[in-house]
């Protein structure tokens, strides 16, 4: 029958495979009856997948063979079984150091999975995220082009009046503002959107309807914000006051409490509140003025494909934004899928959602392959000395019959049982240890989602391959044996194997790495920690206030303290609060962040003067001068900066002085390019006060009750300027702690595997060593005996090793830390001295066991 | 033999290899009890109420010939014994014993 159509091979081995013998004729036959009716009926492909479907419906109890009587293999493997409970037994210590040091390595692997897994699913649950986009532009700022999340106000208007394809727009503008209910008044951040936004973007919520913003006076909260402001209690209908600043407050009636959302996204909210309320709060904002910007323009097509559309003419708008605001021309305009936004977010400024940690897979996936392979290394090691010991079972087996493939089985199914041991641990491990552990350490939320058959995959790919790159060459290489020698006595395997010997290499090596990353981390956490800010922090409190008349009722009081050394008056401060502005030079134009200050601010911070003058108190002409600092001076390639002019917002300004560079940030932020100038007294929002050393505590209570005094309905605004840092060197300090722990594990796991492997090969010489004793040996020579060809593996390991560490290390330092310590040797070298330590305590372990044995004992043995 | 009592499956398992008498077998069964219930049914089903009702004594088989739209394999027949034919009746008349107790006020849905 040539032209007949092919059953599909796989599902008839398969079926072939469970279906019992004396039933395969009548029931394939059924299937095949089916089969090539569906053929006729609908076709060669689906009639296929349907016997497929069919093969697996049909493995059911009644069909499968009787497995016990009828073959052979399980009566095997249930013998198998056995002989891993024994030989796992009778070595406790060796089984124990595979099993657990597997089971840490797939702990520790879990860790990157959760992290990828969570980072890949962000912002994944919205409804229409293929649909949504947001609007993006590129625009030239001093030679560099720069990519930017957020849009001209007008654009959403503009965009869904213009397209069909345009389903919905959604203008989204967040602003600080102090929200009240009762005595629960905090700082918070709203979310002013257009009523669309529910519609787009599908946030759960827990009570109340999305169409609820249609209402300007409706206000929908987060679950934490309902809970903060109402307790557990349903809080729709009640009202909260929004105080947008001192002359406008509008009370908004509670409309909806978002569910709490999925663990994995960048964008949400806190507040949302109706668009139209912008005008409520800043009456002077035109709502289309092409200058104005929102932080993110969103719209929503009908289909993907409609974007390039609409992006190919997006010229129109372009030329229209770039006539209205020359000083800023934009150089076209694009769109970003909500889809993969949080990946391309890094690449993007002011936008709303934030980047991946690309940089956080790779070192955490390659940390989690080391410590998988040094795991998996001991397990080929031990598993190829051990064999040794096992010899006498392999000929046995092999004279009663086993074949090749027979004894290949039995090792690889050991292999598989104790992987899967080792799996089980490890899950537990690392979901019940490991994960909250890292959670804790980086106040992340990673969770392993267990019903996710992703996961599932995972786990069964980790534990294939370890299991086949554990088990695969042991077991070949036991197979291998010659029976007849083994019995007759003169084989002798496993004591020297070549693989061995470069696998304890590889896993030296990978051990170094590991100890010189937790080094080589923990001393620029010390560098980070004594790296001085550009500045002194040290005995500065700061106040932020809203309006003149509280500045100087609280300058007014503070005098009055006699801890308070000093005060100085600022627009911006350090830390806090800085603005953007561009200087306009003649050639070019260039974007700095601008302070204004009051003369006596940059001794009080403590800003060191390299060059020129500072402000003069009480000095009207320098109200057009500026300082600047150094970084300023090296960006514009000035030669002599002092006498310099430029231009913001249409004033001339002359720098009169520099000074040196500071952080304005911690020091994962870049340094920025800064003007000062001299503020207006009625433009004071901050105080900076320098008080008595070992005051501040009692200055900053002071603060606060003065403020109550003040404006008992705002939140104090103020702290301590040595906390501007905010939790960086927490996380740095968590940083080294994490790494410290994987260098831990992995000089355990190298030392461990080393153990066993010395443990095994010394008790093979028992005989000899005993001899060696007899005849006059000395401790040392039976320890030179013992350590003779582990010395120069570990030279050969390190001579690798260190130059690999330093290399990764230094990649490590610098893509991780914008200013990291310089590198130096010191780090390798300490983590050649721990490992060498450890190495060596390892073995005097096993040379003080020999030593200290009666030779008697050893000769008698046998 | 004690266990008499037969599944809603099963039962139409066994009344369909009395309705196809002499070409009751898996497929044929199995688009019988498609056509006529209008559910979908899948062989496996259909194998495992047959090997069970076999098991029970109910059903007899033997085998029949090769054909070629089964690839040259043979095909098991089925056919109601003695036993399964009392278990129909038995179900038959507890059924229409049952529907003549319910009284007609309890299909009666107009009143209240």
């Amino acid at each position: 029958m040539g032209g007949r159509p092919r059953i599909p091979r796989l599902p008839q081995y398969f079926f072939r495979w469970y279906c019992r013998r004396e039933l395969y004729e009548e029931l394939h036959g059924d299937l095949e009856e089916f089969f090539y009716e569906r053929v006729e009926e609908k076709g060669l492909r689906r009639a296929q997948w349907m016997y497929w479907l069919d093969v697996i419906k049909c493995c059911q109890p009644y069909a499968w063979k009787d497995l016990e009587s009828q073959n052979s293999e399980i009566i095997m493997l249930k013998n198998y079984l056995k002989t891993t409970y024994r030989s796992m037994r009778k070595r406790p210590l060796t089984s124990a150091i595979n099993i657990l040091g597997l089971s840490f390595a797939i702990a520790i692997c879990l860790v990157p999975y959760a992290f990828v897994d969570q980072d890949l699913s962000i912002d994944q649950f919205h409804e229409n995220k293929d649909n949504i986009f947001l609007a993006t532009y590129h625009a030239d700022r001093d030679g560099d082009v720069r990519y930017y999340g957020n849009s001209p106000t007008p654009l959403a208007e503009a965009l869904a009046a213009d397209y069909a394809q345009v389903v919905e727009a959604c203008r989204v503008q967040d602003r600080q503002v102090v929200m009240k209910n009762g005595d629960r008044v905090f700082h918070e951040e709203v979310r002013y959107v257009d009523p669309s936004f529910l519609k787009m973007m599908t946030f759960p919520l827990k009570w109340g309807q999305p169409s609820a913003l249609q209402d300007v006076n409706s206000i929908i909260l987060s679950e934490d914000m309902a809970v903060k402001y109402f307790g557990e209690t349903n809080p729709i209908g009640s009202n909260v006051t929004v105080i947008f600043d001192s002359n406008n407050t509008k009370t908004f009636a509670v409309a909806g409490v978002a569910n709490e959302l999925p663990k994995a996204h960048a964008i949400s909210f806190d507040f949302l509140i109706n668009f139209e309320n912008y005008k409520i709060s800043d009456p002077a904002y035109d709502l289309n003025d092409w200058t104005g910007l929102v932080d993110a323009t969103l719209v929503q097509v009908k289909s993907p494909e409609d974007i390039s559309v609409i992006s190919e003419s997006m010229e129109k708008y372009r030329i229209l934004q770039n006539s209205v605001v020359e000083e800023r021309p934009i150089a076209e305009f694009s769109f970003e899928q909500l889809t993969t936004l949080h990946e391309r977010s890094r690449y993007i400024n002011n936008d709303i959602s934030f980047g991946s940690r690309e940089e956080g897979w790779v070192i955490l996936s390659v940390l989690g392959l080391f410590i998988l392979i040094l795991a998996c290394f001991n397990y080929v090691n031990i598993a190829i000395v051990s064999a040794s010991t096992r010899l006498k079972e392999i000929a046995t087996r092999k004279v009663m019959g086993a074949n090749r493939r027979g004894v290949i089985t039995q090792f690889l199914a050991e292999n598989m049982i104790l992987t899967l041991m080792a799996l089980v641990i490890g899950v537990l491990l690392g979901s019940q240890v490991v994960l909250p552990w890292f959670n804790e350490l980086f106040s992340e939320n990673l969770e392993l989602r267990l019903l996710d058959p992703q996961l599932w995959l995972f786990f069964i790919s980790m534990a294939l391959f370890t299991g086949l790159v554990a088990g695969l060459y042991p077991a070949l290489y036991i197979a291998r044996f010659d029976v007849i020698g083994i019995f007759r006595g003169s084989v002798k395997f496993g004591r020297k194997n070549k693989l061995t010997k470069v696998l304890l290499c590889v896993q030296l090596v990978l051990a170094c790495i590991t100890i010189a990353n937790a080094v080589y981390i923990t001393q620029n956490n010390a560098f980070q920690l004594s790296r001085p800010w550009g500045y002194d922090p040290t005995n500065v409190l700061y106040v932020g206030v809203n309006d003149q008349p509280a500045y100087d009722q609280m300058r007014f009081a503070v005098a009055q303290n006699p801890n308070v050394l000093q005060v100085a008056g600022s627009s911006q401060h350090l830390g806090t609060d800085s603005k953007t502005v561009m200087l306009h030079l003649p050639d070019r134009q260039y974007e700095v962040s601008e302070i204004a200050v009051e003369a006596n601010y940059f001794e009080l911070l403590g800003i060191q003067l390299t060059e020129g003058r500072l402000f003069q108190e009480n000095y009207e002409s320098d109200d057009q001068k500026v300082v600047v600092n150094q970084l300023l001076v090296n960006r514009l390639e000035i030669e002599d900066p002092i006498g310099r002019t430029f231009k913001v917002d249409d004033i001339r300004y002359e720098v009169v002085g520099v000074v040196s560079d500071f952080h304005f940030d911690d020091f994962d932020s870049n340094m920025v390019p800064t003007v000062f100038k001299v503020a207006e007294p009625e433009d004071y929002r901050y105080l900076a006060l320098k008080v008595r050393e070992g005051t501040t505590h009692e200055t900053h209570d002071f603060l606060q009750a003065q403020w109550l005094a003040i404006a008992p309905e705002l939140p104090f605004r103020g702290g301590f300027q040595e906390d501007v840092f905010d939790g960086y060197y927490e996380y740095m300090a968590s940083g080294s702690k994490f790494m410290r722990a994987v260098g831990f594990i992995g000089i355990l796991l190298a030392g461990l595997g080393l153990y066993g492997l010395v443990t095994l090969n010394v008790s093979g010489r028992v005989k000899e060593f005993s001899i060696r004793k007899v005849l006059g040996a000395r401790v040392s020579s039976v320890a030179a005996q013992i350590s003779k060809q582990y010395a120069w593996l570990c030279v050969v390991s390190l001579i690798i090793g260190l130059p690999l560490s330093y290399y990764w290390c230094s990649l490590l330092l610098e893509t991780f830390f914008v200013y990291h310590m310089p590198m130096n040797l010191s780090g390798a070298f300490i983590a050649m001295f721990i490992l060498v330590s450890v190495l060596v305590g390892v073995l005097a372990i096993q040379v003080r066991k020999v030593a200290k044995s009666n030779p008697v004992n050893g000769l008698r043995a046998e | 033999m004690g266990r008499s009592h037969i599944g809603e499956f099963e039962e139409l398992v066994l009344l369909t290899v009395g309705v196809l008498y002499d070409d009751a077998y898996a497929v044929a069964i199995t688009k019988a009890i498609s056509e006529q219930s209008g559910r979908s049914v899948n062989v496996s089903a259909v194998h495992k109420s047959l090997y069970r009702l076999e098991e029970k004594g109910m059903l007899a088989s033997r085998l029949g010939d090769p054909e070629s739209k089964r690839g040259g394999k043979r095909k098991r027949l089925f056919a109601i014994t003695p036993f399964g034919k009392q278990a129909i009746d038995q179900m038959m008349e507890l059924r229409t014993h049952l529907r003549s107790q319910i009284p007609a006020m309890a299909f009666n849905w107009k009143t209240n």
